[in-house]
């Protein structure tokens, strides 16, 4: 064999070997121009969030078609790193006109890199678009005081959700205060029953249980200061308190001991509590719909809630909240169709939304809600929902949401390690420091 | 083969006859440069900026590779890829090779079962990886149907032995019939001749095994070896689906760190120099197998027969 073919085989080989290598981030260019001529002609792109609440936003779409020349195309995001996949298509051609996000600081990196359309204009010919939504909520959407989002779907506290069934099995309650959630998870332990599920692989649920206990002992200013760059707030001994409770609960079994191969987004975790399997699972709102998407008589009669227990000596009231503030919709500046996107977005406040988003449980937030709330779905959980929100001193935004997007991941593994046991109070300290 | 080189060939001449030129590899060079060079030039310049994937890159010199060499969690990727891909080869090629020896053989039967086995190869990684996470779920799945077998709460995916054991058994399920498909190959062209000539000496199936199949193989082995290793250096859709590199970071793989950073934590600078490791020390490590093994001397196992 002859050299020149030998260094050709070997360059072969080497060179399929990177081949191999590379399939991997060569995907990670992104880019291209956002002309207006590229987009596609006559529809106009709506990516939301995929889940079960996609069935309102379907027929709000079919809607909007049905009188409407430019079509409007739903498109459902898988919910897994809907965030990710978002920043990675907004700055190319293939980027939604009109979008679903969280608000705040979720659409911040997107205003400062100039590819959103303020909304001044459209509220100015529609000043309803506005006008119709609670000025708190629409206001937490606007960046510089510059209007960048649309409220819609509705309002998401974190709930304590409860299985009433294996609550009236194991002769406990709700709890309402900290002592009272020990004792019953001493209660549901004994019985063998895992007192709260817990979708830890995903590990946003995890992070729930740190906003609430941060709040509820150490207040809500500590998270507007950490966010507002002062780290030393997570050594206060405040801090350190609210850890210390939150590692006492784990130790006391209270999510049991496999959570970090269950899943909310795979069903796992709500599965868990619907089949009497646990007792308690802190979520989102959105837990409403997920189970009775699952079993609509069993969300009906067994599904229970309340806040999340109030903590004696804490510095945080026990009515405030943590959750999603609101869902909006942001229009890009690259859509070729404005008008169209805002005559969508003005079914946002429309009667027939507020009606249809109260029927599967979520809590819309305009000024007509409250006249609405008794066609919800189940009319007991909205007004409840309703007050909540109304008498919450504090509304905390999700931690994840809340800080930029950058230091999500780092939180999250930081959150479940500090579960697990990885981390103790000092490590996880440190950890949200280095954020 | 050798070549006859007493026979009656048309063409005269040198030894470079009737071998192809280097305009042959022409196409897949253009192909491999365009999409394999270039966006490799690409990361290697992304290495040494900051960019969210929003706005226009900024170059910021060694930033990148300061804080990766400062990394606890890049560190420890690594030996973590050396040890999946490790469990990978050792698990994976005595299963296969004795699985391929085996279906090399003409019975009906085990072309059936073969066929079956090939079975997982079809399916993508995600799909099989979907499937295992459902199957694997601790209270609705296997391990909460089969507490005895499994024992204790099921939680397969939360301790670091118990992660890695998944993803080597997911793997394992995945690609042994890949290789399996490499060894039948080998093993049915292995001349029947020489286990002719064993059985007159007498050998015995084992030592058939070990004197002739096994040594036959030899080129099989490297080529298996080498696809192994660079497979499990970039795993990645079992990583993402199964574990999410979890529990903590206990299985966060350097594929996967590559994609936490970049996609997740939107720091494309540090995700490219990730990358970049990643393709360095695949390079590296293929070209020595390769040159260890004598592979590239491209010998025929079969010479002087």
């Amino acid at each position: 064999m002859s050299n020149t073919s030998r260094w050709l085989k070997r360059a072969v080989a080497a060179s399929a070997v990177l081949a191999l290598g590379v399939t991997l981030s060569a995907c990670s260019g992104a880019g291209g121009s956002t002309a207006n001529s590229n987009r596609p002609e006559n529809v106009i792109h709506v990516a939301v969030y995929g889940d079960a609440g996609n069935t309102v936003e379907q027929a709000m779409v079919d809607k909007f078609n049905a009188t409407s020349k430019v079509q409007v195309i739903l498109d459902r995001i898988p919910g897994a790193n809907y965030q990710q996949k978002l920043q990675t298509i907004i700055s190319t051609d293939a980027a939604p006109d009109v979008f679903f996000n969280w608000g705040g600081g979720s659409i911040q990196p997107f205003v400062k890199a100039n590819l959103l359309l303020p909304l001044t204009d459209m509220i100015k010919t529609d000043p309803a678009l506005q006008s119709s939504f609670l000025p708190s909520v629409f206001n937490a959407a606007a960046i510089d005081d510059v209007a960048y989002g649309i409220p819609m779907r509705g309002t998401q506290p974190v709930i304590l959700f409860n299985n009433k069934q294996v609550l009236t099995d194991a002769g406990i309650t709700a709890p309402k205060t900290w002592d009272d959630l020990l004792a019953d998870v001493k209660v549901l332990t004994a019985k063998g029953v895992t007192p709260i599920a817990l979708g830890g692989a995903d590990q946003w649920p995890t992070l729930m249980w740190f906003e609430y206990l941060f709040d509820r002992v150490a207040g809500p200013d500590l998270l507007t200061k950490a966010i507002g760059g002062d780290t030393t707030v997570w050594d206060s001994a405040d801090g350190k308190a609210a850890l210390t409770k939150l590692k006492s609960l784990i130790d006391a079994g209270a999510f049991g001991t496999n959570f970090d191969s269950v899943s909310f987004v795979d069903g796992g975790s709500p599965a868990l509590l619907r089949t009497g399997k646990a007792a308690f699972e802190l979520m989102g709102s959105w837990e409403y719909s997920t189970q009775q998407t699952a079993d609509k008589a069993w969300t009906e009669t067994n599904l229970g809630y309340t806040g999340f227990p109030s903590i004696a000596d804490g510095k945080g009231d026990g009515a405030d909240l943590v959750g999603n503030t609101n869902n909006y919709y942001s229009v890009i500046k690259a859509t070729r169709y404005p008008d169209t996107a805002r005559d969508f977005l003005k079914l946002m406040y429309s009667d027939e939304f507020v009606q249809a988003q109260l029927g599967i449980g979520n809590l819309p937030t305009t000024t007509t809600t409250e006249k609405f709330l008794d066609q919800a779905a189940d009319p007991a959980y909205a007004t409840f929902q309703f007050n909540l929100v109304k008498d919450a001193p504090a509304f905390q935004l999700s931690w994840d949401q809340a800080y930029p997007q950058s230091a999500s991941a780092d939180m999250k593994t930081a959150v479940s390690q500090f579960f697990t046991g990885k981390l103790d109070v000092a490590g996880f300290i440190s950890a949200m420091q280095a954020l | 083969m050798k070549r006859p080189t007493t026979g009656r060939s048309r063409h005269s001449g040198g030894p470079n006859v009737g071998r192809p030129g280097f305009a042959w590899a022409l196409p897949a060079t253009i192909f491999f440069a365009l999409f394999a060079i270039v966006p490799l030039i690409g990361v290697a310049v992304m290495s040494f900026t900051s960019w969210s994937g929003l706005g226009s890159p900024e170059f910021n010199g060694l930033d990148n590779w300061n804080k990766l060499l400062g990394d606890k969690v890049m560190m420890q990727s690594l030996w973590l890829s050396a040890l999946l891909t490790l469990l990978g080869v050792v698990i994976q090629t005595p299963l296969s090779i004795l699985l391929g020896v085996w279906a090399a053989g003409q019975q009906k039967n085990r072309a059936v079962l073969s066929a079956i086995y090939f079975i997982p190869l079809l399916l993508s990684s995600a799909a099989v990886s979907v499937l295992w996470r459902a199957l694997l779920d601790p209270n609705f799945g296997i391990p909460g149907q089969l507490a005895g077998i499994f024992g204790g709460d099921g939680n397969l995916l939360g301790s670091q032995a118990g992660a890695i054991a998944v993803l080597t058994f997911v793997g394992a399920w995945q690609f042994t019939p890949l290789h399996t498909l490499l060894y039948q190959g080998a093993a049915r062209s292995v001349p029947p001749v020489l286990y002719q000539a064993a059985e007159i000496d007498g050998a015995g199936t084992m030592r058939k095994f070990f004197s002739i199949t096994l040594p036959q193989l030899r080129n099989t082995i490297v080529t298996s070896g080498i696809l192994m290793v660079v497979g499990g250096l970039t795993t990645f859709d079992t990583v993402l689906i199964l574990t999410k590199g979890g529990p903590g970071t206990d299985t966060t793989i350097t594929p996967y760190y590559m994609y936490r950073k970049a996609f997740q934590s939107f720091d494309f600078g540090v995700g490219s120099a990730i990358a970049l490791v990643l393709v360095v020390i695949a390079t590296a490590i293929s070209l020595i197998m390769v040159r260890a093994t004598g592979y590239d001397k491209m010998n025929s196992a079969q010479e002087g027969i």
